[in-house]
C-alpha cells in the first residue's frame, strides 16, 4: 500500500509538472506583451519603460531561461508575483483557496448524497413512478448549464422567495459576532452557490447509482442475503449499496476536474471569493503569474482528488487491497 | 404430515413470448431426516421450484399462481413478509448453485455467516463470530480461523461453497435446500462436499432437497428421487427402485446416460449417452405430453392428451405408454 502510495505521488508529480510546462508555454505564446500588460493601460509608456520593464521581469530572458527560473522558485514554494496586484501570487491563492475548497467539497457531498439516495429509490421500483421522475429530473440536470442554473437560482431566491443570500460568503454586518453565527452564515452563503454546482453531478450519480443498483439488485448475493431472512433494509443498504456505490467512486474522482472547472464558473456568478474569482481576474487583466499560479494548484488538487479517490476505493473493495 | 409439502404448484413468468407457465403443478413430499433428490435437464424448473419454497421467486416476472408449499403445516406461499423472513435462514435454508457468486465479495467469510446467526439467534457479534469459525472449521476448511478474515475472492470455489454450507446450517434449519452444490466444483471436491452434506444431516436431521442433473449424485445421495421435465414431476420413487427401474422413457433416458452407474462390470465404461433433442420452449408446450417429440415410444395418445401422474404411489409416473403397458 505505502509502495503503491509513493509511486501515485510519483506520478502525480510529473503530471503538474507537465501541467505547469504547457500552460507556461500556452500562456507566453498568446498574443500579448506582458510588459505592456504590467505598464497599464494609459498607453503611454516608452519605449524605454517597456525594456526596464521586461528586465525587471525577466521577460528578456529566452523562453527556456523563463520556464527554468519559475520551476526553480516554484520548488521553494514561490509562485511569482502578480502584475495586477502586485502581491505575491502564493499570498493570494493562499487567501482565496479556503472558500474553494469549501464550495467544491459541499458541491461533491451533495451531489453524491442526493444522487445516490435518487438513484437508490429509483432502483427500488425501477418501472414506477419516482424512477420515471428520477430519470427526467437526472436527464434535465445533466442537460443545463451550470451558469445558467446559477442565474436561475439567483432570480429564483433575489427576487421571488429571498431566502438565500445570493452573492459573497459572508455578510460583513456579521464580523463581530461569535464564531457559531459566522459559520451559519457563511453555510447559508453556500447554498445556492454549492447548489447549482451540484445539479449536473447529482443528476450524474443519479443516473449512474440506479443503473449500478439495479444490476447489484439482481446479483446473487443479494439473494444470499434475502435467504438468510436478512430485512429489506438490510439488503439495500448493507448488501447492495455497499456494491453498488463502487462505480460512483470511482466517477466521483474523474468528475473532480469538472467539478473545480465548474467551481471556477459558479463562483464569478455568485462573487464567491474562491479561485475561479481570481482566474477571472487574472485573465481579464492579463495577469500571467497570477493565471500560471491557479491553474497550478487546480492541478494539485486534481491529483490529490484522485489520489483520494483510489484510497477510497481501496477501501471499500476488498479486491483491491493491499499492494498492485 | 411430511415435514416438507408442495401441492400443486404453479410458477408463472411474464415473458416477451407472453406468459409461461414454468412449473405446472408440482406436487413433493420431504420428511424429516431424509434426502429427496430432484432431477432433470436445465430449465426444467428445478430451482424455481427450490426458490419458491424460499419465498425468493423473482418478481416480477415471476409469481405463484396456484398451490401451496407447507413447513410442518404452516402455509409458505399465503405468510406474511415477515414471517417468512423469520423462517429463511433459520427453519428452510438454501445452497445455491453459483458458489463463485453468491457470496457478497465486500464482506468477510466471517462476517457473512456471523450474520445470518444474528439475524436469528440472540447473541453478540463476537459470540456469532466465533460460532462461525467453528462452522469453517466444521465444514473442512483448513485455519478456520484465518479464513474468517478472508473475503470470498480469496477463497477458491469449493471453499466458497463450503462457507455457503456452514452459512446455511448456522442455524441449524429443518430443511436444506442444495441447488446443483456442486456443478461447478471439479470432481474430488464434489465427493467432499456430498460427505459433508450426509454427515450434517445426521448430526442434525435436517430434510435435504438435492437438486441435480446428475444421476450419479443421486445414487449417492437420495432416498426418495423426484424426476421433473418441462415444468412437472414425471416420475417419483425410491432412489434405488428409480435407478433400477426407471419406467419413464425420459428418466429411462437420463439414466442411460450416466457413465458405469449399475451395469459396471470392470472394463470400458460404457459410451456417455445422451437423450437426443432439446426441451421444448415453455411458450410452445401446447396440449400432449412435453416429452413426445424426443420419445422412442411416442404414439398418438401423446400428442393429444398430457399424461398425469399415475400408478402405485410408490412410484408414479405420468406417461401413457407406462399406462398402458405399451413396450
Ligand atoms: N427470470 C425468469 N424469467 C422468465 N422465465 C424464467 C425466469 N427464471 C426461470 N424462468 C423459467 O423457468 C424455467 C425453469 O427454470 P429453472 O431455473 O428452475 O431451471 P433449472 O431446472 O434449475 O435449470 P438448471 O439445471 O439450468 O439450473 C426456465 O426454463 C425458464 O423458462
Ligand atoms: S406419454 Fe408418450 S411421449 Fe410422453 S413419455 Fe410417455 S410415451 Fe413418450
Ligand atoms: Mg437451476
Amino acid at each position: 500500500m505505502a509502495g503503491y502510495l509513493l509511486r501515485r505521488l510519483a506520478y502525480g508529480l510529473l503530471l503538474m509538472a507537465g501541467v505547469v510546462i504547457l500552460n507556461f508555454f500556452l500562456i507566453r505564446l498568446a498574443p500579448g506583451d506582458p510588459a505592456e500588460v504590467i505598464a497599464g493601460d494609459m498607453g503611454g509608456a516608452t519605449a524605454e519603460v517597456l525594456a526596464a520593464i521586461r528586465a525587471d521581469y525577466g521577460l528578456d530572458q529566452p523562453l527556456l531561461v523563463q520556464l527554468g527560473r519559475y520551476l526553480g522558485a516554484m520548488m521553494q514554494g514561490d509562485l511569482g508575483e502578480s502584475y495586477f496586484f502586485n502581491r505575491p501570487v502564493s499570498e493570494l491563492i493562499g487567501a482565496r483557496i479556503g472558500p474553494t475548497i469549501l464550495l467544491v467539497l459541499a458541491a461533491q457531498v451533495i451531489s453524491i448524497t442526493i444522487g445516490v439516495a435518487m438513484g437508490v429509490m429509483a432502483a427500488r421500483k425501477p418501472n414506477g413512478v419516482l424512477s420515471g421522475a428520477v430519470s427526467v429530473v437526472a436527464t434535465i440536470g445533466y442537460a443545463v448549464p451550470v451558469f445558467w442554473m446559477g442565474i436561475m437560482l439567483i432570480i429564483l431566491f433575489a427576487s421571488i422567495i429571498p431566502i438565500f443570500p445570493v452573492e459573497g460568503m459572508a455578510d460583513i454586518r456579521l464580523r463581530n459576532e461569535g464564531w457559531l453565527e459566522r459559520m451559519i452564515d457563511i453555510l447559508h452563503h453556500l447554498a445556492l452557490p454549492a447548489f447549482s454546482l451540484a445539479v449536473i453531478f447529482l443528476a450524474i450519480y443519479a443516473r449512474l447509482s440506479r443503473a449500478s443498483m439495479l444490476d447489484v439488485l439482481g446479483a446473487d448475493y443479494v439473494r444470499t442475503a434475502r435467504a438468510k431472512g436478512a430485512s429489506e433494509r438490510s439488503v439495500l443498504f448493507r448488501h447492495a449499496l455497499r456494491n453498488a456505490a463502487l462505480p460512483v467512486i470511482t466517477v466521483a474522482g474523474l468528475q473532480f476536474g469538472g467539478l473545480l472547472s465548474g467551481a471556477l464558473l459558479v463562483e464569478t456568478v455568485f462573487n464567491w471569493p474562491g479561485m475561479g474569482t481570481l482566474a477571472f481576474d487574472a485573465i481579464l487583466r492579463r495577469d500571467y503569474t497570477l493565471l500560471l499560479g491557479v491553474l497550478f494548484c487546480a492541478a494539485a488538487m486534481v491529483v490529490i482528488a484522485n489520489i483520494v479517490t483510489d484510497l477510497a476505493y481501496r477501501l471499500a473493495d476488498p479486491r483491491l487491497g493491499g499492494e498492485t | 404430515m411430511a415435514l416438507l409439502e408442495i401441492d400443486e404448484l404453479k410458477v408463472t413468468f411474464r415473458t416477451r413470448h407472453g406468459p409461461v407457465t414454468a412449473l405446472d403443478g408440482v406436487s413433493l413430499r420431504v420428511e424429516a431426516g431424509e434426502t429427496l433428490g430432484i432431477v432433470g435437464e436445465s430449465g426444467c424448473g428445478k430451482s424455481i421450484t427450490a426458490l419458491s419454497v424460499m419465498g425468493l421467486v423473482p418478481s416480477p416476472p415471476g409469481n405463484i399462481a396456484g398451490g401451496a408449499i407447507r413447513l410442518a403445516g404452516e402455509d409458505l406461499v399465503n405468510t406474511s413478509p415477515r414471517r417468512l423472513r423469520r423462517l429463511r435462514g433459520s427453519e428452510i435454508a438454501m445452497i445455491f448453485q453459483e458458489p463463485m457468486t453468491s457470496l457478497n465479495p465486500v464482506f468477510t467469510a466471517g462476517d457473512q455467516i456471523a450474520e445470518a446467526i444474528m439475524l436469528h439467534q440472540n447473541v453478540s457479534r463476537a459470540e456469532a463470530l466465533s460460532r462461525a469459525v467453528a462452522l469453517l472449521d466444521r465444514v473442512g476448511i483448513p485455519e478456520a480461523r484465518r479464513r474468517a478474515d478472508d473475503y470470498p475472492h480469496q477463497l477458491s470455489g469449493g471453499m466458497r461453497q463450503r462457507v455457503m454450507i456452514a452459512m446455511a446450517v448456522s442455524c441449524q434449519p429443518k430443511v436444506l435446500i442444495a441447488d446443483e452444490p456442486t456443478t461447478a466444483l471439479d470432481v474430488t471436491v464434489q465427493a467432499q462436499i456430498f460427505d459433508l452434506l450426509n454427515d450434517l444431516q445426521r448430526e442434525t436431521g435436517a430434510a435435504i432437497m438435492l437438486i441435480t442433473h446428475d444421476m450419479g449424485a443421486i445414487a449417492e445421495m437420495a432416498d426418495r428421487v423426484a424426476v421433473m421435465y418441462a415444468g412437472r414431476v414425471i416420475e417419483e420413487g425410491r432412489a434405488d427402485d428409480i435407478l433400477d427401474l426407471p419406467k419413464h422413457p425420459y428418466t429411462r433416458g437420463l439414466i442411460a446416460c450416466i457413465p458405469n452407474v449399475g451395469k459396471g462390470e470392470g472394463g470400458e465404461p460404457p459410451p456417455l449417452a445422451e437423450i437426443p433433442g432439446v426441451v421444448p420452449p415453455l411458450h410452445l408446450l401446447g396440449a400432449g405430453c412435453a416429452f413426445r417429440e424426443r420419445c422412442g415410444s411416442a404414439f398418438e395418445r401423446c400428442a393429444a392428451e398430457r399424461p398425469r401422474l399415475l400408478g402405485p404411489a410408490a412410484h408414479p409416473a405420468a406417461c401413457h405408454a407406462v399406462e398402458e403397458g405399451r413396450p
